[in-house]
């Protein structure tokens, strides 16, 4: 458990995190979801945007600071 | 402990309803897209502002989730729960109670007595029931308390109802006392002497005595009134008659060595024999062993091996009536402890059939008949058998 907390402190301690999995994407510490759709999302972020292009695309999880999005991701693009 | 809810929000444009949910800052959690609805996890509190901000759309509560579900669940089926603890607090009651004590014994004072001794350790009737190792102790406790009246006790519940069984300890008040005897005779006979240490001496030489007879009296008595009682002492013999048959057979069969002597070896180990040489003798032999010496645990002998022959010896009619008459004498002096003497024998029938002769003989003996049988002074007339004793 120790271990974990040290993880954490690191990792929660950035000003931001995207981490990208199969089927998945978590945005740590975004600011605003701006566009939502089944195919595109764009997500402002402290300095710049992120556009997400992809099929099925839902947001399974959100609060304030987190978002976790699920769907196939074609495309991945940060705009600044 | 977060409160979480589960909600149901009517809406057509799923991303639309997201996007405001996400400008109020809501944490939703597994959203699941259905036709016309979106179903998601929120925080309880955080339900009051969605309904404020969100009034266009319907907002249903479906569940409770983790331990406020048990909660809600709980309290839903409250009068369920709480009957199904009422009725099993009632079963663990009724089931621990003891409807009926049942005492198993003939005897109405030893049924009471147990009843309130049992009621004493806390044992009675709509009290509650007690385990094995109480049972146990007041089993030994009351076992214990009336010693002299219970022999055996057994508590045994079944159900609600108690079993008891009890074992009424009998106590013969007959105690023999070793202070008072009389001597009395085992056996039928004629009186031929009498000597008396202690008692009074109730019968005279050549007087018939039947067996149970008293010899010599421990009461010792004047006019018909008991004066003393004694432990009577003395020896009393008398004639005895017996009838005994006997049969021998008058073909008999005698071994004879031939004089024909051959040596041998053998080895011994424990119990196993082993002959080393070929036996030369092949008819019957008998063997005889000289110990020569033993090494490793093995033991040699010398054997002598004698020829034997064996010859049919037929006795006459005399020869075989005597050798049964010995016979019949070595029996009788096994037979009888307090024998002293043969007075007269004879014999009453003779016959020979099938080589075996068959003898039917009377036979006069002195013998000791006399015999303690302690009394108690109360119960003079008492025939114990079992408590006769021969003088010696």
């Amino acid at each position: 458990m120790h271990i974990k907390k040290i993880l954490q402190n690191f990792l929660y301690d950035q000003e931001y995190f995207i981490s990208l999995f199969q089927n998945s994407l978590h945005i740590y510490n975004y600011e605003e979801l701006l566009i939502l759709s089944e195919t595109y999302i764009e997500i402002k972020l402290d300095k710049f945007i992120i556009c997400i292009d992809g099929l099925n695309l839902t947001i399974v999880s959100m609060d304030k600071r987190e978002l976790l999005i699920k769907g196939t991701i074609n495309n991945l693009r940060l705009k600044r | 402990m977060k409160h979480y809810i589960l909600i149901r929000i009517k809406t057509t444009s799923k991303t639309s309803l997201l996007l405001k949910l996400n400008k109020l800052n809501v944490e939703i959690n597994n959203i699941i897209y259905e036709k016309n609805y979106l179903k998601c996890q929120i925080l309880a509190k955080d339900l009051k502002r969605l309904k404020k901000y969100l009034i266009s759309y319907e907002v249903e509560i479906i569940d409770e989730t983790g331990f406020y579900k048990i909660k809600k669940e709980l309290k839903r089926n409250s009068l369920i729960i709480t009957s199904i603890i009422f009725a099993t607090i009632i079963f663990l009651i009724l089931s621990n109670i003891i409807v009926k004590i049942n005492i198993i014994h003939e005897n109405s004072y030893l049924r009471d007595l147990i009843k309130n001794a049992l009621e004493e350790k806390g044992v009675t009737r709509l009290g509650f029931k007690k385990s094995y190792d109480e049972y146990e102790k007041i089993i030994t406790s009351i076992k214990e308390e009336y010693k002299d009246l219970i022999e055996w006790l057994e508590i045994d519940v079944e159900g609600m109802i108690i079993n008891v069984r009890v074992e009424e300890r009998i106590i013969n008040d007959y105690t023999k006392d070793y202070n008072t005897c009389h001597i009395i005779a085992n056996k039928s006979g004629i009186i031929k002497s009498i000597t008396t240490k202690i008692g009074v001496t109730e019968v005279s030489v050549n007087d018939y005595v039947n067996k149970g007879d008293i010899l010599i009296n421990g009461s010792i008595k004047l006019n018909d009134e008991v004066k003393a009682n004694v432990c009577a002492s003395g020896s009393v013999y008398a004639e005895v008659w017996y009838n005994i048959k006997a049969s021998i057979p008058l073909l008999e069969e005698k071994s004879y060595d031939t004089g024909k002597m051959r040596f041998n070896i053998m080895v011994k180990k424990g119990a196993n024999e082993t002959i080393i040489l070929k036996s030369r003798i092949n008819t019957t032999k008998r063997v005889e062993n000289i110990y020569l010496f033993k090494i490793f645990g093995y033991e040699f002998y010398l054997q002598k091996e004698y020829e034997i022959k064996s010859k049919t010896y037929t006795y006459t009619e005399s020869e075989g009536t005597s050798k049964a008459i010995k016979l019949i004498r070595e029996k009788l002096a096994l037979k009888l402890d307090n024998f002293e003497s043969v007075l007269e024998e004879k014999v009453l029938q003779k016959e020979v059939k099938n080589n075996n002769i068959y003898i039917d003989m009377f036979v006069a003996v002195k013998e000791q008949i006399g015999v303690k049988e302690y009394f108690k002074e109360s119960r003079s007339d008492t025939n114990d058998e079992s408590n006769n004793e021969y003088i010696n």
